[in-house]
């Protein structure tokens, strides 16, 4: 097992016939995910690496039952295209776009929420079941360099970073269940606790890795789970972005979350609360490895 | 986020038929007196600027006529008002209060927040404890948010009789208002009943989400033609930002001495603290645009980055399998170098750039010995510790 996708997902591409989604939807059937149609309003009939486009995702799911759908429609477009999908019935939807308006989020990500459907993003380069199945550009034109199959779970707010730790752990011969970039915004559709427990749950994850960033409460969230003991598997935690509390307050750097507005969202505090809770706090991405050996099951 | 200036939130409010005190923007003294002179009940002179508290800084006047009016006009015009220069004022119709109340919307989290309070009129931290609750509530997104539940705030803020149907009502109204601006923050401070009992949006402050300029063709002109800041060098990334296609750049300077072209995200923060703890200082913080067929805002962000004159080094560092194109990047490092001439040839730089044309970008600077490639699986930290060395290193040749 792994968490989110597995070889078994179905996937439909709306937006399919961008460029993006082309280079990113050639890939991902290289790698073995099974991609079943592709939607764009318009331009029903086409063909796109093979996969048959459909004017609305009704039609496409009418024509082969998908499970995930993934959204490479500007971020003007997210609101009706994720209003779309779950209207369809589709399970979870991942969405890449970035700079989608906050309002628009707010609706999707509540929307997904009273539909019991998992939404991905926004601003997320992707999920990789390493050996099964991944969704968007994650790994690029050769995941196996960077993820190999294995039993840690990674979530990360940045998208590049799950790269870092996915290098790192290879390098160390440890290998990942799944990787999900959850996506860097203000407001994501699920939080870093809701995929951590999805790792807790996992039998196929023995341990698992996170990365934050300053900005929101993912990661105390994460904390108050480990402390509730809800958490009991092993949990390492690398947080960047300590420098920003040496500059004046409300200064942004990076995603657009990551800017700090109350002290308790700093990258400091984080590491604080979360060793508190328990979990392993890494300095540095090369320390994860060890961390990860170290450290017996809290169960 | 953009903070729209009175009139201009007001403008949008007074659009959607909402209750606004008649008023307008006026540049010149002379223009202010003019406005003034229509208001026969007396006018208040506000000098626009996108901040609050402008009361206590001396920015908000009530005048009674014309030449009251351009004489606090003239008072305030070419000031400068909690950092920003007051190049307009707002003269709007005096309203007799009869009592004040607080209101706002908030947009910060996965719910909207609506907060109501008995005591408008004042900073909102300043309120006496005895003007009862700040009730504050979530609002669902789907739902939004109705008079009846509107209602219900107000009367929990100690709020009762004939004024709280139409307050409610306004509150619901407004709520609708701040949904379609695509507002983070909508402040009503005051929000006055007037001696004829009727409803009156006195204070109004919005602040916009600039992810939704599609929608808001004015709003995005106006954060076109910002102030520029001061700095040349941010100058002329905003400038290429706003003019050149392509995702969005940025470029701040800091004190250090390491030039910084990293990625925008968890990249750029990671490699920004471990070059702090290995001892190095940035000299920037920058948004590198997407790599594309046209390279003129990363020039833009990489000559910004090499003309900071306290540079040292430089570390062009980006994730792992990076699908951006390397070799857009190396050469357009290397064109500059070579266009600025003799001190950026010997500009220590590391870059750690792996993907896409990597070969070619390996054999561009092949033979310039100022210019690290590290090898491929370098991790960020062994490049960022060799960019400190280095920029230490030519410190201390230059200090020699």
């Amino acid at each position: 097992m792994s968490i989110l996708i597995d070889g078994a997902t179905r996937v439909v591409v709306q937006g399919i016939t961008g460029a993006q989604a082309r280079f990113d939807t050639e890939w991902c059937i290289r790698y073995g995910t099974r991609i079943v149609s592709g939607v764009t309003p318009g331009r029903g009939g086409e063909t796109v690496h093979g996969v048959a486009v459909y004017d609305t995702m009704r039609r496409a799911l009418a024509a082969h039952p998908a499970d995930a759908s993934v959204l490479y429609v500007p971020g003007a477009m997210v609101k009706s295209a994720v209003m779309e999908a779950i209207d369809a019935g589709i399970r979870l939807v991942l969405v890449t776009a970035e700079y989608v308006p906050l309002h628009d989020v707010v609706k999707i990500v509540a929307a997904a929420r009273r539909a019991g459907v998992r939404l991905i993003g926004c601003n997320t380069n992707g999920v990789i079941s390493p050996g099964r199945s991944k969704l968007g550009g994650v790994g690029g034109m050769d995941p196996g360099e960077i993820y190999v199959p294995g039993r840690i779970g990674v979530c990360s707010r940045s998208g590049g970073m799950t790269a870092e730790i996915g290098l790192a752990l290879k390098q160390a011969g440890i290998g990942v269940s799944t990787s999900v970039a959850m996506g860097g915004d203000l407001v994501t559709g699920m939080s870093m606790a809701e995929y951590v427990t999805l790792f807790e749950d996992d039998p196929e994850t023995d341990a698992v890795v996170v990365f934050g960033e300053p900005g929101t409460r993912n990661e105390q969230e994460v904390a108050e789970l480990l402390g509730a003991g809800r958490i009991r598997k092993p949990l390492v935690a690398l947080i960047a972005g300590a420098f920003q509390e040496r500059y004046p307050k409300g200064m942004s750097f990076g995603h657009a979350a990551a800017m700090i507005n109350r002290s308790d969202e700093s990258a400091s505090a984080k590491r604080r609360v979360l060793a508190e809770a328990g979990a392993l706090v890494a300095e540095a991405l090369e320390d994860i490895p060890d961390l990860l050996r170290r450290s017996p099951s809290r169960s | 986020m953009l903070r729209l200036t009175e009139d201009r939130a007001k403008a949008w409010l007074r659009a959607r038929g909402l209750p606004v005190p008649d008023g307008e923007p006026a540049s010149s003294a002379d223009a202010a007196a003019r406005v003034a002179s229509d208001m026969p009940g007396g006018a208040v002179v506000k000098a626009l600027v996108p901040a609050g508290r402008r009361g206590k800084a001396g920015a908000v006047c009530v005048v009674a006529g014309a030449d009251e009016a351009r004489a606090a006009a003239g008072r305030m015009l070419g000031t400068t008002v909690n950092g920003h220069p007051v190049q307009r004022v707002y003269v709007e119709q005096r309203i007799s209060i009869r009592s004040e109340y607080y209101l706002s919307f908030l947009l910060s989290g996965p719910q909207p927040e609506v907060l109501v309070s008995r005591s408008g009129g004042v900073d909102i931290e300043d309120a006496p404890a005895s003007s009862g609750p700040m009730v504050r509530a979530t609002i669902d997104p789907l739902r939004g948010l109705t008079s009846w539940d509107a209602m219900e705030l107000w009367l929990r803020a100690g709020l009762s009789g004939a004024v709280v149907p139409p307050i409610g009502a306004l509150t619901a109204r407004l709520y609708e208002a701040f949904c379609a601006a695509d507002a983070l923050v909508l402040e009503i401070n005051p929000l006055v009943v007037d001696e004829a009992g009727d409803l009156s949006l006195v204070g109004s402050m919005m602040g916009v989400d600039e992810n939704a300029f599609f929608r808001h063709a004015p709003w995005a002109e106006l954060a076109r033609t910002e102030a520029l800041p001061a700095n040349p060098r941010e100058r002329s990334v905003v400038i290429a930002n706003r003019e050149l296609p392509g995702g969005e750049c940025q470029y701040v300077e800091l004190d250090g001495d390491i030039g910084l072209l990293v990625g925008g995200g968890g990249a750029g923060l990671y490699q920004h603290d471990l070059l702090l703890e290995l001892g190095g200082r940035p000299a920037n913080h920058c948004v590198t645009p997407p790599t594309g067929s046209d390279n003129r805002k990363l020039k833009a962000v990489l000559s910004a980055i090499l003309d900071n004159p306290k540079l040292r080094g430089l570390l062009i560092g980006f994730n792992f399998a990076q699908m951006a194109r390397t070799d857009i990047r190396v050469r357009t490092l290397v064109e500059l170098l070579d266009e600025k001439g003799a001190r950026a040839a010997g500009l220590p730089v590391v870059i750690r750039l792996f993907g896409a044309g990597e070969p070619d970008s390996r054999a561009m600077v092949a033979g310039r010995a100022n210019i690290h490639y590290v090898p491929r699986g370098t991790s960020l930290k062994d490049a960022a510790r060799l960019i400190v060395r280095l920029a230490a290193e030519a410190g201390e040749r230059s200090a020699a």
